[in-house]
């Protein structure tokens, strides 16, 4: 899947603020995490930009700890912004994802139907 | 936070652990990132940090580089830098000025034992034309910057590419260093004894140079300050 579009783009941006906001996690763990909830073709490497980009924007921020496996890590924790920003994506995304998903199988739903 | 300086260290011995595909292309990696003078330089640190510990574990349950960096890494690497906050222009300037300071040093300090060396076999008047040297320094700065510049864009050019291709990397790199010294020799032979003459003994050109080079390294520290 490429990340091209804006659309996916802001999606996967709370995706991620998502994980991170349950428990403060570091790269590795975070694709494990995003594979792990059955997003189609997310591949280790796309995380990376989305991190960056929300670090800069101020969402999140990195701190080193040890981590379970031992060797310090850079965790991600969900800034007092990015609690805010979530909260409004996840708002205008439950009020859209109803209907455009609706919208969107039609065909399929016809094909069942026939 | 840790220091840059510090995580480039741990960097290095990091690398190590990866099996040689994987480092071959981490390296690749690497180079493309850190030869990007836009880019603060601690942030890509970090990063690079971050991705290093990933394809470790990512190692240890057994894929591959690929499946980090993705089929073209430097799509990848172009994508990441663009997410990567820019270099602060406080530091861009200390950047240039210890460069400059550290070519004026060694400038110095080569001048200086070249004065000795020379008098050996010939006698050695230790004057120095003010005019002319100013403008051998200048050309120094001059061929110094174009080609710092030059030479990350050869690098970044030739990373991703296939061993075989390194040789065009030395060639060129060569013939600029050629070109550049040619440029500065002409500079001296053409504006001879201009400007007023000052004696200088060379222990003194030698003094000046590792002054100068001791201000150098702390425009440098300066310049990594976050």
């Amino acid at each position: 899947m490429a990340l091209r579009s804006q659309l996916l783009k802001g999606v996967l941006d709370a995706c991620v603020m998502a994980v991170v906001e349950e428990q403060p996690v570091y790269g590795y763990e975070l694709s494990q995490k995003l594979q792990g909830i059955g997003l189609p073709d997310i591949s280790d490497g796309t995380i990376y930009p989305v991190l960056l980009r929300l670090q800069k924007n101020g969402f999140i921020r990195g701190e080193m700890r040890p981590s379970a496996s031992g060797p310090n890590r850079k965790y991600y924790f969900l800034t007092d912004e990015g609690k805010a920003e979530l909260e409004q994506i996840a708002s205008e995304w439950i009020q859209i994802a109803q209907p455009v998903s609706q919208l969107l199988k039609r065909g399929r739903e016809d094909e069942r139907n026939n | 936070m840790r220091e840059t300086t510090e995580l480039i260290k741990e960097n290095n011995y990091k690398r190590d652990l990866l099996n040689p595909e994987n480092e071959y292309v981490y390296e690749n990696m690497l180079l493309y990132i850190r030869t990007d003078l836009r880019i603060d330089e601690h942030a890509a640190e970090e990063l690079l940090m971050d991705l290093l510990d990933h394809l470790l574990e990512a190692q240890e349950n057994g894929k591959k580089a690929e499946d980090l960096f993705g089929n073209s890494p430097r799509a990848y690497a172009d994508e990441l830098i663009a997410n990567l906050p820019s270099q602060k222009r406080r530091n861009v300037f200390w950047f240039t000025a210890s460069t400059i300071t550290g070519l004026v040093g060694w400038f110095a300090i080569t001048y200086g034992i070249a004065n000795v060396l020379i008098s050996f076999f010939t006698t050695w008047d230790n004057d120095i034309a003010v005019g002319s040297i100013l403008l051998i320094l200048l050309s120094i700065c001059l061929v110094g910057s174009i080609g710092i510049k030059l030479f990350f864009t050869i690098i970044r050019s030739s990373v991703f590419k296939h061993k075989n291709q390194q040789w065009k990397v030395y060639l060129k790199a060569g013939l600029y260093g050629m070109a550049g010294v040619g440029f500065i020799l002409g500079i001296t032979f053409l504006f001879d004894g201009i400007g007023p003459v000052i004696h200088v003994e060379w222990w003194v050109l030698l003094l000046i140079g590792i002054m100068v080079l001791a201000i150098s390294k702390s425009f440098s520290r300066l310049s990594s300050d976050q």
